[in-house]
């Protein structure tokens, strides 16, 4: 008999609140109430925009079956609060880059395997999304910037991918690579950047059950923002190691230099694994916004996925894992 | 009875001049000291609801506050530059308006943590850029509460030397901005630049004043333009280079590049030569006046 264990942070599914509930402004502003005078004002907030849903020619494949495995120990963050604050640095520094990052043309896409394996290829995007088993999975995400948002994402295991590539002894990590065409994404042609943006993962990380190369999001193919038509998600580590709109994976023998190590390697660097209990340089790291919400909590210890992941990295000793 | 209360509060209003009576000016300048606040709240109360519904406001508030410092430290250089003596009389107002951005700003850090003060206090201690914020806010403070006629008159001459404070608190505010930029530094990098110019300002004054050039000279202003963009070109390679991994090289070629970006250095330049046209228009304007009166 085969028999779920329910682990400490899960709940029923039954429990998660619905996208159409939250789609609701009004419970959002009510929600600010507690703080004061916005109560009196709850209903005149402002209409929300049509959702950016486009002529996609995977959107047939939405939504996926959902992995039941996967359970939230909160509500599903709404769409319109989730697609409406990003980071994507190449569409601008702030969080609305949400009306910049529309430029971005995600027809005709392809990604390009290399490096140590076997079978390098150029894989199309919609030959690749037709060939993987996709699914859907509710995981939690926290940025390194102290939120935190909840969401069901579409697309499939990396390491369906990996096994596709065939990966040779040699090749300890990945090195993820995203576009770069500064003609559509304005913040690339700040020369002083080290684009394009680069994430990598070591190959223990990438075959993990929880690695995730997304391709859609609440039911439909990715939004623009969310790093369409193709993006890592890794839920245990902070935000900026899930790269968005992947062209390249290459397997190496050496471990990558990220974008943001590059920036700063004081304050991100290549692990970048949740944990409360490391602040970062600037600010701690012990709790986080539930974004949409006036709520604010505890954050976990690999955002509530040690279960699955503190074995990858057990016996390893001057690594700065946390960071 | 209320009248009587109202009048003999009335040279206390902040629109109303020594005597009591209404001053244009000074209303103008009191609301538009107001303006940038009521924003800040009718946007927590009618904007979008942003998903940190207080970030914007944590950020406006703070970038407020430091623009109004540049501005009580442009008061005296406009004054003597234009000779233009009311604006003196402003500088305080102005100087109050920082303390209250400030300490909105304060309270709306508070907000984001949900109130939770005890974390809001272990924060400020642990973190580095929150410690200076909140040093710049006691100073800020300080200069706040001996900001009465009673308190100057009673300080007499320690409170310009304890005035000048202000210098350090614009310092430490504008180390705290560019230590919480996340890596686009490029709104602090501006305030630093106008900051210099200021203070380049200053010196001019000093050293124009021993070789009998006033600073009321365009040339002498048009110098001090080009010193406070290359300044603020410094200020801007010296974060790149000690403080992140950005090669600061390509960031100060970037500024030669304006068909991509004005980037802080060329906008302090442009504020600079502004003045020096703006002083040079005024000569003129003075010369054709005198020509035209009848001898």
């Amino acid at each position: 008999m085969h028999i779920l264990k329910k682990r400490s942070w899960e709940m029923p599914e039954r429990e998660a609140t619905p996208e159409s509930v939250f789609l609701n402004r009004r419970k959002i502003l009510a929600g600010l109430a507690g703080t004061g005078a916005i109560a009196a004002f709850a209903g005149t907030g402002f209409v929300p925009r049509a959702a950016f849903a486009e002529e996609d020619p995977s959107s047939g494949l939405y939504p996926p079956e959902r992995d039941a495995s996967y359970t939230l120990d909160r509500a599903v963050t709404p769409e319109d609060v989730t697609s409406r604050y990003n980071n994507f640095y190449e569409f601008g520094t702030d969080k609305q880059v949400y009306r910049a990052a529309q430029k971005l043309e995600i027809r005709p896409w392809s990604v390009t395997l290399d490096g140590m394996i076997d079978n390098p290829q150029v894989v199309d995007i919609d030959t690749l999304v037709n060939k993987m088993p996709l699914e859907e999975r509710l995981y939690r995400h926290r940025c390194v910037e102290a939120w935190s948002m909840a969401v069901p994402w579409s697309g499939f295991a990396l390491s369906e991918l990996v096994k596709m590539a065939g990966p040779q002894s040699g090749a300890k990590y990945l090195r993820f690579e995203t576009f770069m065409d500064p003609s559509i994404a304005s913040g690339q042609k700040q020369s002083w950047y080290p684009w394009p943006y680069v994430e990598g993962l070591t190959l223990e990380e990438a075959t993990n059950e929880l690695t995730f190369m997304a391709t859609g999001i609440y039911g439909k193919p990715l939004l623009k923002q969310f790093g369409a038509p193709i993006r890592l998600v890794t839920p245990w580590k902070y935000g900026f190691k899930s790269i968005k709109s992947v062209v390249r994976i290459s397997f190496t023998d050496e471990r990558p230099v990220n974008f943001w190590q590059s920036l700063q390697d004081q304050e991100y660097g290549f692990w970048a694994n949740v944990n409360p209990e490391v602040p970062h340089p600037r600010w701690s790291q012990a709790s986080e916004r539930l974004l949409g919400t006036d709520e604010r909590r505890d954050t976990l210890l690999y955002n509530g996925y040690a279960e699955q992941v503190a074995g990858l990295y057990k016996d390893m000793t001057g690594e700065r894992l946390f960071m | 009875m209320l009248a009587m209360a109202m009048s003999s509060y009335a040279p206390y209003l902040p629109w109303t001049d020594r005597r009591g009576n209404l001053s244009r000016l000074r209303l103008t300048v009191f609301l538009l000291l107001l303006f940038p606040a009521a924003r800040i709240f009718y946007d927590l109360a009618f904007g979008p609801v942003f998903p940190e519904p207080y970030e914007q406001a944590l950020h406006q508030s703070g970038n407020w506050a430091v623009r109004f410092l540049l501005l009580t430290l442009a008061v005296t250089p406009v004054r003597r530059i234009f000779g233009w003596n009311r604006i003196v009389g402003l500088r305080r107002m102005i100087g109050v308006s920082v303390l209250a951005y400030a300490l909105l700003h304060l309270g709306l850090y508070a907000a984001q943590e949900n109130w939770n003060l005890a974390k809001v206090v272990s924060e400020i201690v642990l973190r580095f850029y929150l410690l200076i914020g909140f040093t710049a806010l006691v100073g800020l403070a300080v200069l706040g509460a001996t900001s009465f006629d009673s308190a100057i008159r009673r300080l007499g001459r320690t409170w310009q030397r304890l005035h000048m404070l202000i210098y350090p608190i614009a310092a430490l505010a504008l180390f705290h901005f560019f230590l919480q930029s996340k890596s686009d530094v490029t709104e602090a990098t501006l305030m630093a630049g106008i900051f210099a110019l200021l203070m380049i300002y200053r010196v001019a004054v000093r050293l124009g004043g021993k070789i009998g050039l006033p600073l009321s000279s365009p040339a002498v202003l048009a110098v001090c333009g080009g010193l406070g963009a290359a300044a603020t070109a410094g200020i801007e390679y010296a974060w790149y280079a000690l403080a992140t991994g950005v090669p600061a090289r390509l960031v100060f070629l970037a500024n030669f590049d304006v068909a991509t970006a004005i980037r802080p250095a060329v906008w302090v330049g442009i504020i600079g030569l502004g003045v020096a046209a703006a002083s040079l228009l005024q000569i003129l304007a003075r010369h054709a006046g005198r020509k035209m009166l009848p001898n």
